[in-house]
């Protein structure tokens, strides 16, 4: 059985309202989904916050799921949802978290758990975080939906046509995104490579 | 190959989607030619620069903190008159409002055409028709003699 079609299987029993089959998927797709918020919207602990929105989400929406589609794809469209809802939001209440997108919390203070890293020298270490940074904001300044291709293929390793079918378009627009996008990021991270 | 060729193929190159052929000329293309390089350099570097952001980690017990969150009563992101309540409510309104503000057009519409006609009659428009049907008894007696 490959990892898609468990997917499949866990959404199936996830649609008769089995909530260790939605378990096993959170525990699967959590660190996926995390990130893909995350490098949206620059702050972790709304990331957090959306991250769970997302899996609330799919088990409300589970008897919608057709077991044709992709599981992963259906996770990734709700999950643009979810981001998007949440600039819609912060545009109606710009007070409540936006400065959190020119301002990013640093995720250890905050208590997000960073994967290890091998300690270097602190100066090193300074610019490596300072290079994480500029990435973060140069992919987060992309407009939507060139800042959800690059994620989804960069980070996801998603095909063109999966992308397609996440952002609602074609694969030649996808591919135009793509390419637009790549143009953008190497202006911004001219001087980081 | 010419340049324009080869800088449409970066993408390609990148996602790994160019033929064996194709990526050895497009290999000796770069090797000849300083322009398309570092143009190449660039676009790749700020590419693969990316793979660097490691991402991070959901807390400790991420999982079980969703599972409970199951249960909450919906959380509805949207302007309370985006509710379908509202919307429903806004749009019989609508209808009733036009349906009634026709009606009441058309009455008026008839009225005032009534109210023309007859201050037209009034003003003896048609006073050579009244004439003539005045007289028609004669009319008609005339054309049996």
């Amino acid at each position: 059985m490959t990892s898609s079609d468990s997917d499949v299987a866990l959404m199936l029993r996830v649609r008769e309202g089995d909530t260790d089959a939605l378990r096993e998927l959170i525990e699967r797709h959590q660190r996926t989904v995390i990130n893909t918020i995350h490098r949206a919207i620059g702050d972790a602990s709304e990331a957090e916050d959306l991250t769970q929105r997302v899996f609330v989400q799919v088990y409300r929406s589970a008897k919608r799921y057709k077991p044709t589609a992709k599981f992963t794809t259906w996770l990734f469209t709700i999950t643009r949802n979810t981001i998007l809802n949440e600039h819609r939001r912060r545009s109606r209440h710009p007070s409540e978290s936006l400065d959190a997108l020119q301002e990013p919390r640093d995720s250890e203070s905050a208590g997000w758990q960073l994967p290890d890293t091998t300690m270097r020298d602190p100066a090193q270490e300074a610019v490596e975080r300072e290079l994480r940074e500029r990435i973060k904001e140069a992919v987060r300044e992309l407009p939507e939906p060139q800042r959800t291709a690059v994620i989804l293929c960069r980070y996801e390793g998603l095909s063109y046509e999966e992308i397609a079918e996440v952002l609602g378009c074609s694969v030649s627009a996808t591919k135009s995104l793509l390419h637009r996008a790549r143009l953008a990021l190497k202006d911004k991270l001219r001087g980081y490579c | 190959m010419s340049c324009q060729t080869v800088r449409e193929q970066f993408d390609h190159r990148l996602d790994g989607r160019l033929s064996g052929h194709e990526q050895a000329a497009f290999e000796v293309h770069l090797a000849g030619c300083a322009d398309c390089r570092r143009e190449w350099e660039a676009y790749a570097s700020a590419w693969q620069v990316l793979a660097r952001d490691e991402g991070i980690e959901p807390s400790f017990g991420f999982a079980e903190r969703t599972l409970r969150r199951l249960n909450e009563p919906r959380v509805d992101i949207r302007q309370w008159w985006w509710r379908p309540s509202i919307r429903w409510a806004t749009l019989a309104t609508t209808v009733v409002a036009l349906a009634v503000t026709a009606r009441v057009g058309h009455e008026r519409m008839l009225n005032k055409r009534h109210a023309e006609l007859y201050a037209r009659v009034q003003q003896g428009e048609y006073l050579e028709d009244y004439d003539v049907i005045a007289n028609l008894d004669q009319l008609k007696g005339g054309n049996h003699e």
